[in-house]
């Protein structure tokens, strides 16, 4: 094998990344404080319990939710569907934190929902009888509805590559819709929809702000203190193991289960469109109802909340600096974006051309990072910085480089790099599958070389995949939290980290603008390259 | 000692660390020529044109172009740096750009190297494809989309030119037109070119030379006439599948005698003592039909093949025999009956094994 420029670049890409994984679980064999004992005895089993419960109900709401919405508007004919089949997508603009905030505002004690009903029907103790959705159901509610989307999506385009003959093949065994529906058309998306499902997996288990803001205990949340309250940053790496350990359990489910998955039919022929049924009368109503309700409950319940108080308390919009926050939020989202493009188009095309073995498992390894949540890869980069400072810039006598990385620009988005790396490289890797290597081939033989090849060949190819890589990395960015809020320089805030300190210090109105600030940047992002998420080209 | 143009000694062909092909010799004379490699699917005629263009790599012999060693054991010049051209199978357009641009992209190659340049406007003339030129290559057929490749190659007008299975999905009635024309662009341009085919016809008008691979070898390089007239082994006969063999003994220098058919006469290729025991190759064109023959076998097929018919008969000793008869001929035999062959039995040039 030779060594050349492209082996060596994706090599150290992948390497990068992989340190503070390394760095996880290192800490394994690392001393702890007492801290360890003392949660043992008290509160170590209501986390992971906590966090089992939050997880199966996540996946059991999340799967009925995204599955069903996926099946009607695939389908089906009814009013509005074709508008339900982007609008359901929205959701993702809704980070669970601030659909935590929305439901605590509604329900809360003199809250929303009772001025609805004082305005509507008088004074009253209607207090009693508002239900509550907080504690754990509140974070089950939040969590579900705002990542639902990823189960509806992929579930979504599995059916929509569904061959048609499958379904018909059905009907012409005398099949029911509802027989039809769970003896071919679920198994048939189960790839997709385990995909989803792993993916709403990962995101639960890593979830903070919304299980920190309802104050339930998870291991996240036990990370985050062992190391803010205890100082104990060994013990938040142990912790972090054991999670990880649980992450990586589900990572190799996913990864078993894609791997016999086909995700797409032949370009030429083959793809039939598929006929929708008409619906008609009761079921047409019911179909729209059930897609309205998500639609309300994931999307306009949320916005039109952070929106009401936006109107009813107008002095937080003038208290807060706007055009500062877009700027730090976009500024972050387009040198991190960028970065996180460029090095993992450059790594997969490496990965690409030198067809190595050692290269390729350090790249799935690489990979991994998404699994691991923002609250472990912030204490795990401080960690690793704290060491490398200590260990070895200091005893070459040279300054230190905390400061450089911790609390700085560069120290967020290289960790942005970590935690959002596997986005970028599978989602470029997604765009390059469709290269036949017979491409590159033929372009070798009309005498480009690998560079002009990757740059004249390839990346025209994948604008497309970019700009759908770009656009989700950026929605990630925006909404993400506890790596801002952990890694952010002194008095550089985004719409997530104002949302959020606003919230924690029980200032909820004031949450409102940044949050809803953010939904509509998100909102905006999203419709502006809805056909990209949808991939609906073939429709 | 003349110099050969291209040439390949004693290479070992390789895909994933397996061997395909072992110990292939074989050179192309002069600039220009155009040679055929014949064999069935899967045998590694695409890992010998893949090699050749230095997608795979040579751990045995070497490859030489104009002199100039392209691959052996220590050479290994990149696929961008040889000016070898390969037309891939699956034609591997690029799927983001048109046809246009796909072909245009194969010119910037050589744009200072040949003083006669061929244009786009010859190269779609000659393959007609106008019509697609403004087409991305998922809106074409297969067909198409195999021109449009063989157009991209073309137009690059490289040392030398490999084409694999160049016209598999064109089109039955297209293809001889297609055929005629390349033919004649190959010898206009003077563009030596190496074509895989597993179509022996195709082989056969396009080639100056043929070579036929079979289990992991070369088992003949000759002018097409020789391959078919004087094929060197039984598999080279069972492959091309132009005839059958049937046991014979040699009576005299230039007689053989056949159980079933008696005395065959002819020119032998190579001499055998008289009285040994051969196999002898008996193709549909060497035996012919007389009513009036007292040799009459029985027919168990008749295959209509528009310019004639393939008969199959029996004879008496149970072995099948395929004859060709023009279509015109006016006495057409239905099976069971009986034909007859004209004795004495003459062919031009007597092959046994």
């Amino acid at each position: 094998m030779r060594i050349n420029f492209w082996y060596i670049s994706s090599f150290l890409i992948s390497f990068f990344v992989i340190i503070p994984i390394l760095t996880v679980f290192s800490s394994f064999f690392e001393n702890t404080s007492n801290y360890y004992q003392v949660l043992k005895d008290t509160f170590l089993l209501e986390y992971v319990l906590n966090s089992l419960i939050l997880l199966l109900s996540v996946l059991i709401l999340t799967f009925l939710i995204g599955t069903g919405s996926a099946y009607l508007v695939s389908f089906f004919e009814f009013p509005f569907s074709n508008f339900f089949k982007w609008a359901l997508i929205l959701s993702f603009a809704v980070p669970p934190y601030i659909y935590a905030y929305s439901l605590t505002a509604f329900f809360e004690n003199y809250g929303t929902a009772y001025t609805i009903l004082k305005n509507l029907f008088g004074e009253a103790n209607y207090n009693q009888s508002i239900p509550k959705f907080d504690g754990l159901f509140g974070v089950i509610l939040s969590i579900s509805f705002s990542l639902y989307a990823y189960v509806y999506i992929l579930a979504r385009a599995s059916f929509l590559y569904q061959p048609q003959n499958l379904i018909d093949l059905g009907k012409n065994l005398g099949f029911t819709k509802l027989k039809t529906l769970y003896s071919i058309i679920l198994p048939a998306a189960r790839p997709a929809i385990v995909a989803g499902l792993s993916l709403v997996a990962m995101e639960t288990l890593a979830e903070f702000g919304a299980v920190d803001f309802f104050s339930i205990n998870t291991l996240t949340t036990g990370i985050y203190n062992s190391w803010i309250a205890f100082d104990d940053l060994a013990f938040a790496n142990q912790l972090s193991f054991f999670l990880l350990l649980f992450i990586f359990a589900l990572f190799i489910l996913e990864n078993l289960s894609r791997k016999k998955a086909r995700y797409h039919m032949d370009s030429r022929g083959g793809f039939k469109q598929k006929r929708k049924i008409k619906l008609s009368g009761g079921k047409s109503f019911m179909a729209f109802m059930f897609c309205f309700l998500i639609f309300f409950l994931s999307f306009l319940f949320p916005l039109s909340q952070m929106m009401y108080w936006t109107i009813k308390f107008p002095e937080n919009l003038f208290d807060l600096q706007i055009m500062t926050l877009l700027t730090n939020t976009l500024y972050l989202v387009v040198l991190s974006s960028l970065v996180l493009i460029i090095f993992a188009l450059i790594s997969n095309y490496g990965n690409r051309v030198t067809k190595n073995k050692t290269l390729n498992i350090l790249s799935t390894l690489s990979i991994s990072g998404y699994a691991i949540p923002g609250v472990i890869l912030a204490v795990a980069f401080i960690t690793f910085i704290a060491w490398f400072d200590e260990s070895v810039i200091k005893t070459y006598g040279f300054l230190s480089i905390k400061k450089v990385f911790i609390g700085s620009i560069l120290g967020l988005v290289i960790v942005y790099f970590i935690r959002f790396y596997s986005l970028a490289f599978n989602g470029i890797k997604s765009g390059y599958e469709k290269i036949n290597i017979s491409v590159d081939e033929s372009s070798y033989l009309l005498g480009y070389s690998k560079r002009k090849t990757f740059m004249n060949i390839h990346i025209p190819f994948l604008r497309n995949s970019l700009l759908f890589v770009f656009i989700l990395i950026s929605l990630e960015i925006i909404r993400e939290l506890p790596i801002t809020l952990i890694l952010r320089p002194f008095n550089f805030e985004t719409f997530a980290t104002t949302a959020y300190i606003s919230a924690s210090e029980d200032l909820l109105e004031a949450a409102a603008v940044p949050s809803l600030f953010l939904i509509l940047i998100a909102t905006s992002f999203i419709i502006v390259t809805s056909k990209y998420i949808l991939r609906d080209k073939n429709e | 000692m003349s110099k050969n143009f291209f040439e390949i000694k004693n290479v070992d062909f390789n895909v994933g660390g397996k061997t395909k092909v072992k110990n292939v010799s074989f050179s192309i004379k002069n600039e220009g020529d155009v040679i055929c490699l014949l064999g069935p699917s899967g045998i590694g005629k695409t890992t010998i044109l893949r090699t050749i263009a230095g997608l795979e790599k040579v751990k045995k012999g070497s490859i030489k172009l104009n002199g100039k060693t392209l691959s052996s054991e220590k050479i290994n010049i990149e696929p961008e740096n040889r000016n070898v051209s390969l037309a891939f199978q699956d034609n591997s357009l690029f799927p983001h750009y048109t046809v246009e641009k796909n072909i245009l992209l194969g010119s910037e190659r050589n744009k200072e190297r040949h003083k006669k340049k061929l244009t786009l406007k010859e190269i779609v003339d000659l393959l007609d494809i106008f019509h697609i030129l403004n087409k991305y290559p998922h809106e074409i057929s297969a067909g198409e989309a195999q021109r449009a490749s063989l157009a991209r190659s073309l137009i690059t007008q490289p040392d030398l030119l490999l084409l694999d299975e160049p016209l598999s999905n064109v089109d039955q009635s297209f293809k001889e037109e297609i055929q005629v024309r390349l033919k004649k662009i190959l010898n206009q341009l003077k563009i030596t070119t190496i074509i895989v085919t597993h179509d022996s016809y195709e082989a056969f008008y396009l080639g100056s030379k043929c070579g036929i691979i079979l289990n992991q070898k070369l088992k003949q390089f000759d002018d097409p006439y020789k391959v078919y007239h004087f094929p060197n082994s039984i598999e080279v006969v069972n492959f091309l599948n132009r005839g059958i063999l049937i046991p014979a003994k040699v009576t005299g220098k230039n007689t053989l005698e056949n159980w079933d058919l008696g005395t065959i006469e002819g020119n032998f290729i190579k001499e055998y003592p008289k009285g040994s025991n051969v196999q002898l190759l008996l193709q549909p064109e060497d035996l012919e039909h007389d009513d009036k023959s007292n040799l009459k076998l029985e027919v168990v097929d008749r295959k209509f093949r528009g310019t004639n018919f393939i008969y199959t008969l029996k004879t008496p000793s149970n072995t099948l025999i395929p004859v060709f008869v023009h279509s015109h001929h006016i006495h057409q035999h239905e099976v069971d009956e009986k034909f007859g062959i004209k004795r004495p039995i003459h062919i031009d040039h007597i092959v046994c094994f």
